[in-house]
């Protein structure tokens, strides 16, 4: 066992009379949404474990768990995603039992056949931004946005050059940055529990080996693209190269060039070859990791 | 220890970021919200500080709403329900969504409005637009409406009141003071009225008490409003699990009477299959069993007919047979007399058991005439029986040689063509 699996063991030990006073509250029907709000809130620690717990387990069930850091924090990361919905979306399960309410909705969500981005490659400090920022991306537009810097070094001008956007959605685009440079960039390195040393010790790799950490960067890239464009709408798959060039063109389909173009590079390739609006003036987007926004 | 101590201050971080929920999004109001069905993206609510809303059709089913601002926070969601209506209220710093699911069989739809919620100074000016502007376009006045529009120009009466009361004071004071003088009114209007003043301040007394009352009215229709419209709500939700219901039952009667109708026909048509198989196989059986009687029948009759010949044979061979046989019984008589002496019940148990005939059928030669025929039955011992299709029936004793030897034999004899046994 871990030293992180011992000590979180020894401090439940001693947290469990606390524990047992929580889930036997949890267990309770409350019957409004202020009751649900009430007693939820005072048991988040132990929901999160719960959760975590779950996620774990799955890992292990399915023969994908390993005793290190890595894996730790990728189930607790989990584990508060799946609290943060069941906070949302509990209120509108009342009457219920709390506890048994989260039981079920991680159970369901580990019923689907991805519940989430698992490869190993993906925990190591590369693997974990990289998944961590296509994953957020999947939900903000800000980190959507910021995709394309960090992966191809695009700037806010240059987005909306290659995505062919008219002068409304240009202020959006300089807004995203904006926002993702204040706060965003920092809270998805946080919430993905990436370390300044983490992030030290990559910038020193892409130092020293460029061109091959640029190479790994883009098979991951790869990797946490085809899990996360699921999340896409079901109408935006891949296009070929005439049917980019007629959007693009007709004008139609900003949602779609935006979303997925930022998810896809072969997509991306594709229409930048198409050298539209002094696109191919711009040398032609390849993987070059951006670790700062 | 490094490691647990990250490890610790991860965990606590992630926990402090579910405590602090929406407020960490760092969007503004004006900013869209991403609406995403089953963890999917589906649209867009902008509001552009107007109502905005978002309408959206699955075919399959819905599990959960959620609602995202530009930054990826989540604001809000639901969780639907496998079937018939669930909605609720999300508020935010300065606007609510009202998120309506609706979960059918065949699929599911999304109705997401944004309501954002007008200032005080924003209400006050749109009140006061009201009770000055009157040309504009006429609305429907409801009581928070006609409550805000009362209180705003009371207070704008009040504040115009205080600013007179304010700079008449202020001039007053502001006066160097000069011994009392015999003025009239028309030279020193400000100086004299103080009466008035007084009059003033107690109208302003009155002033701010109705508004007070003011006050406590609007407070309490705004209550009574807040009470109604929770009412409405209540009603109007009642009114839609009412109507999901009756369309729920209304297709399930459908689908019943539906599936009745289409059971009955088919249990009809097996009914109705059955019935003619069987039909069909009682007239074949009917029409085997005609032929069978029809057969039956013939052979009944043959077989009559068969009879009747027989028993005239048998008729003329017991004649002739008794014929043939009386002076052969005659001789073991007369035989006995000499012979030693034996019971005569003895004797004529022995002549009892006679052997039957023996019968065959010959053709004669052409040309043997009937004499040298009559002659042959004569010397063969036998008699005649009838004559079919050129076959003349013989009755004899069973002669006591080979029946091979014995046929062999008659076939020898001249006037006999052919001879068999059987029919």
């Amino acid at each position: 066992m871990s030293s992180i699996g011992l000590s979180h063991m020894l401090n439940r030990d001693r947290a469990m009379p606390d524990r047992m006073t929580s889930v036997g509250r949890l267990e309770e029907v409350v019957s409004t949404a202020e009751d649900f709000d009430r007693v939820v809130s005072q048991s988040l620690p132990l929901l999160l474990d719960r959760a975590a717990g779950y996620t774990k387990r799955f890992l292990r069930e399915t023969g994908q768990w390993s005793d290190d850091v890595a894996h730790e924090k990728f189930v607790l990361r989990w584990g508060a995603e799946y609290l943060e919905q069941f906070l949302v979306s509990g209120r509108s399960e009342v009457p219920c039992r709390p506890l048994f309410l989260l039981d079920s909705m991680v159970a369901r969500q580990h019923s689907r056949p991805e519940p989430f981005c698992y490869h190993k490659d993906l925990l190591t400090p590369l693997g974990r931004f990289l998944d961590g920022l296509v994953g957020r991306a999947a939900v903000s537009r800000d980190a959507l946005i910021a995709l394309y810097h960090h992966c191809y070094g695009l700037g806010p001008g240059q987005v909306i050059t290659a995505l062919r956007l008219n002068g409304s959605e240009s202020p959006r685009i300089y807004k995203n940055f904006q926002r993702w440079r204040d706060a965003g960039w920092k809270r998805t390195l946080e919430d993905i529990g990436l370390t300044e040393a983490d992030l030290k010790g990559l910038t020193e790799q892409q130092q020293h080996q460029r061109h091959r950490f640029n190479g790994e960067a883009e098979r991951l890239l790869r990797f946490a693209q085809s899990h996360y464009r699921k999340s896409e709408p079901e109408h935006y798959p891949c296009l070929s190269r005439h049917q980019w060039e007629d959007m693009f063109l007709q004008g139609y389909g900003v949602e779609y060039r935006v979303w997925h173009l930022a998810l896809c590079l072969d997509c991306l390739q594709t229409a930048w070859d198409l050298g539209l609006d002094g696109a191919s003036a711009i040398e032609k987007p390849r993987m070059v990791l951006q670790l700062l926004p | 220890m490094d490691i647990e101590r990250e490890f610790a201050g991860y965990r606590e971080h992630l926990l402090n970021a579910i405590r602090t929920g929406p407020r960490r999004s760092g969007c503004g109001a004006s900013d869209p919200i991403h609406v995403f069905v089953n963890q999917r993206r589906v649209g867009l609510l902008e509001s552009a500080g107007a109502e905005a809303s978002l309408q959206v059709q699955s075919q399959t089913s819905i599990d959960s709403v959620q609602l995202r601002s530009e930054d990826g926070v989540l604001l809000g969601g639901l969780s639907a329900p496998e079937y018939g209506f669930r909605s609720c209220r999300i508020a935010l710093t300065r606007a609510a969504i009202e998120l309506r699911v609706h979960n059918t069989p065949q699929g599911g739809s999304v109705n997401a409005v944004f309501q954002p919620v007008p200032g005080f100074w924003h209400r006050a000016r749109r009140a006061w637009s009201g009770v000055t502007d009157g040309t504009t376009a006429p609305r429907p006045l409801t009581v928070a409406g006609s409550g805000g529009r009362v209180l705003a120009f009371t207070q704008v009466l009040l504040a115009v009141t205080l600013v007179g009361l304010v700079t008449d004071r202020l001039t007053g004071w502001m006066t160097p003071a000069s011994p009392p003088l015999s003025v009239t009114q028309t030279e020193a209007p400000w100086a004299a009225p103080l009466a008035e003043v007084t009059k003033l301040e107690q109208q302003l007394i009155e002033l701010s008490r109705m508004q007070a009352k003011v006050v406590e009215t609007i407070q309490t229709q705004q209550q009574g409003m807040a009470q109604i419209q929770r009412t409405m709500a209540k009603v109007s939700s009642t009114q839609e699990t009412v109507a999901s219901s009756v369309l729920t039952v209304k297709q399930e009667m459908e689908q019943r009477r539906k599936g009745a109708g289409r059971d009955a026909d088919r249990m009809t048509r097996v009914l109705m299959s059955k019935a003619l198989s069987e039909q069909e196989q009682l007239e074949a059986e009917i029409h085997s069993l005609v032929i069978a009687n029809e057969r039956l029948a013939r052979e009944r009759a043959q077989l009559e007919q068969h009879n009747q010949e027989l028993n005239k044979r048998l008729k003329t061979a017991g004649a002739d047979v008794s014929k043939a046989v009386v002076p052969d019984i005659e001789k073991p008589v007369m035989a006995q007399q000499g012979a030693p002496s034996t019971p005569p019940q003895v004797a004529e148990a022995k002549t009892v058991p006679q052997q039957p005939p023996f019968l065959f059928w010959v053709t004669f030669s052409e040309g043997a005439s009937q004499d040298s025929i009559d002659q042959w039955v004569r010397d063969m011992h036998g008699r005649k029986g009838a004559l079919s299709e050129g076959w003349q029936a013989v009755e004899i004793v069973p002669p006591a040689e080979p029946m091979e030897r014995f046929l062999d034999r008659l076939k020898q004899t001249q006037i006999v063509k052919a001879v068999r046994v059987s029919r």
